[in-house]
């Protein structure tokens, strides 16, 4: 592939494609589903059904856009190429966070205490795997596992201690799954807009990515304010990462997969990278949704959308893991 | 030729009239265990200056002092008679360029975004090329010779050839001053001549400042205008090659016996070790 001069032009016009990509998978999914709306004859229900599949659609895709944005952010700032909120544990600080609020405080705390529960794990799991400013690859990924394990443990914790019913609730939310039993728009509306702030900041940011990606004495050399830039991104990809757990639980892989398909589209240039895992993160998020919710019309039961991720991902960590990783270390 | 043989006259001890001077740098990753205590050096403009010394000796950290990666904590720099520490990151980027010795990681940028790279000091915040900035990066590549890399990812190059890249991107912003960090270690005898013949080249044709760590005794003689003998975190040694590469001065600071020849051809010192 030719290198191209990324001007103003192609810029826009390249957003613009994603965003229509974004927009033609949404009506898609909510034109489809596991009721055949266009039989019925009351309008009533088709309203209602197109209300909640609209609901789960933009659901989705600000859950998406941010879980993709916290991949690539990661990614970037780690220099590790299988880094995601999932993996690191962030997700699962941020479900601690929110299930800790559940237990006893109103929901408008959640993304709040996922917030923080985030960011904790990103403070705690740098703080392990870094020696001296430098990141051990591998010693990162283990110190995700480990606090993936003790978050594991502390919910399990937590739902023994509870009602059945509690548990069951709790069970099925870390599962991760767009829910329509309880429509919270708001919150719907509060993740979209932090997506959308953190992919405009991104956008600016994407530039020190690069340099990063290639090296920190290179990013810092070359005028970029590196403590700086990485305090920055920490804090908005655990401030999205919260506030998709807290609306959606803890899905996985989407922050892997999704960076990972652009690269192969799009090369390693993150100035490209970022419009493009806002609107393909939600895209892709949609649509495993609305497979979930078609699986559903198959065989009546809908599985959580985050069984599915999980099951695409962890393939798909391993093909990365056996391929690209490995030539990487090999290099070093 | 004529231009390398020139004795250094306006080279002294002192930091006057130097384009980036270093004065008493102290510094310390852990305290109690300084790396540079009172460090003194300077680049006159226009002059290629080999930093040597054993392994641990501060001179990667004084490199990251001089490029504005680290504080020193004692001390000063200063570039072109300003604190090194006033200019803003940008404006410091657009002096002063660095190559430092780990530049690889396998990302799969082509070496011709990585020479854009270098541009990043010029454009603006969404960091959009200009046609000036392509223009930079092509001519940067021409003159390191690796225009036919252009499109090659940079981790499928060898080291050599992604040596020359890393040095057209530190040429793409345009710099003052280039600062490399070992930018011979691990290449063959060929490239080693190639890189230095090119950043000579630099020196005295463009008139660009360039310092140079390096490992190698008899190639930083060969090719430097000024050797700087770095010890403990203090200059050993300073001068020309024939002042610096003497067995006297280098065998206390490396603990090891050598000799020093002339090479006929061109006059300068050479080192052969010899077993203690």
């Amino acid at each position: 592939m030719k290198t191209r001069p990324l001007t103003p032009r192609r810029y826009v016009l390249a957003l613009a494609g994603w965003v229509v990509l974004w927009l033609a998978v949404s009506a898609t999914a909510v034109a489809l589903g596991a009721e055949n709306i266009w039989a019925w004859d009351s309008w009533e229900k088709t309203r209602d059904v197109l209300n909640l599949r609209l609901y789960t659609v933009l659901t989705a895709g600000v859950v998406g856009a941010a879980l993709a944005l916290a991949g690539l952010a990661f990614q970037a700032l780690l220099r590790n190429p299988l880094a995601e909120p999932y993996i690191l544990g962030v997700s699962g600080g941020a479900g601690l966070g929110v299930i800790l609020s559940s237990l006893y405080l109103t929901a408008i705390a959640a993304p709040v205490f996922g917030f923080l529960g985030a960011l904790v794990t990103v403070a705690v799991v740098y703080a392990v795997a870094q020696r001296r400013g430098r990141l051990e690859p591998y010693t990162l990924l283990l110190t995700g596992v480990i606090i993936n394990a003790f978050y594991g443990a502390a919910i399990m914790l937590i739902t023994a201690l509870v009602s059945p019913e509690r548990r069951g609730e709790i069970a099925y939310w870390m599962m991760g799954t767009i829910s329509t039993f309880d429509p919270r728009w708001s919150l719907v509306a509060v993740v979209g807009g932090l997506a959308l702030a953190a992919a405009v900041l991104f956008a600016f940011l994407a530039k020190g990515f690069n340099l990063v990606a290639v090296g920190e004495d290179t990013a810092g050399a070359l005028g970029v304010p590196v403590d700086r830039l990485r305090l920055v991104t920490f804090v908005t990809a655990s401030l999205v990462t919260g506030a998709s757990v807290a609306l959606a639980g803890p899905i996985g892989f989407v922050g892997l997969i999704c960076p990972h398909l652009l690269r192969m589209v799009l090369g390693p240039d993150h100035r490209r990278l970022v419009p493009a895992a806002a609107c393909f993160g939600a895209s892709l998020l949609v649509a495993a949704d609305l497979v979930t919710r078609l699986l559903e019309g198959i065989s009546g039961v809908a599985p959580p959308v985050g069984v599915l991720t999980a099951m695409t991902g962890g393939p798909f960590f391993i093909y990365l893991l056996r391929t690209r990783w490995r030539r990487k270390s090999e290099i070093r | 030729m004529a231009a390398e043989e020139r004795n250094p006259v306006a080279e002294s001890a002192t930091t006057d009239g130097a384009y980036l001077a270093a004065e008493d740098l102290v510094f310390a990753y852990t305290p109690g265990a300084p790396v540079l205590q009172g460090l003194t050096l300077s680049f006159a403009r226009g002059r290629l200056v080999c930093v040597l010394g054993p392994n641990g000796s501060g001179k990667t950290t004084l490199l990251r002092i001089l490029v504005g990666l680290l504080a020193p904590s004692a001390g000063r720099v200063r570039l072109a008679g300003m604190p090194l520490d006033a200019y803003p990151r940008g404006a410091l980027a657009r002096r002063v360029a660095y190559v430092p010795q780990e530049t690889l990681a396998a990302v799969g940028f082509t070496a011709l975004e990585t020479v854009l790279m270098g541009r990043s000091p010029h454009t603006g915040a969404l960091g959009f090329e200009s046609s000036g900035d392509w223009h930079a990066a092509r001519e940067a590549l021409r003159r390191t010779d690796t225009e036919r890399f252009a499109e090659r990812n940079l981790e499928d190059l060898s080291g050599g050839e992604r040596q020359r890249v890393i040095i057209a991107r530190a040429l793409a912003q345009e710099p003052d001053v280039i600062l490399l960090d070992e930018p011979t270690s691990f290449l063959d005898i060929r490239h080693q001549h190639g890189i230095y013949g090119l950043l000579r080249r630099l020196v005295t044709e463009e008139g660009k400042t360039v310092g140079a760590v390096s490992h190698d005794l008899s190639l930083a003689a060969a090719y430097a205008d000024r050797l700087v003998l770095v010890h403990e975190g203090r200059v050993a040694a300073a001068g020309t090659p024939q002042e610096v590469i003497r067995p006297e001065v280098l065998s206390p600071v490396y603990g090891t016996p050598v000799e020093v020849r002339t090479d006929e051809v061109t006059g300068r010192p050479y080192v052969l070790p010899r077993p203690p």
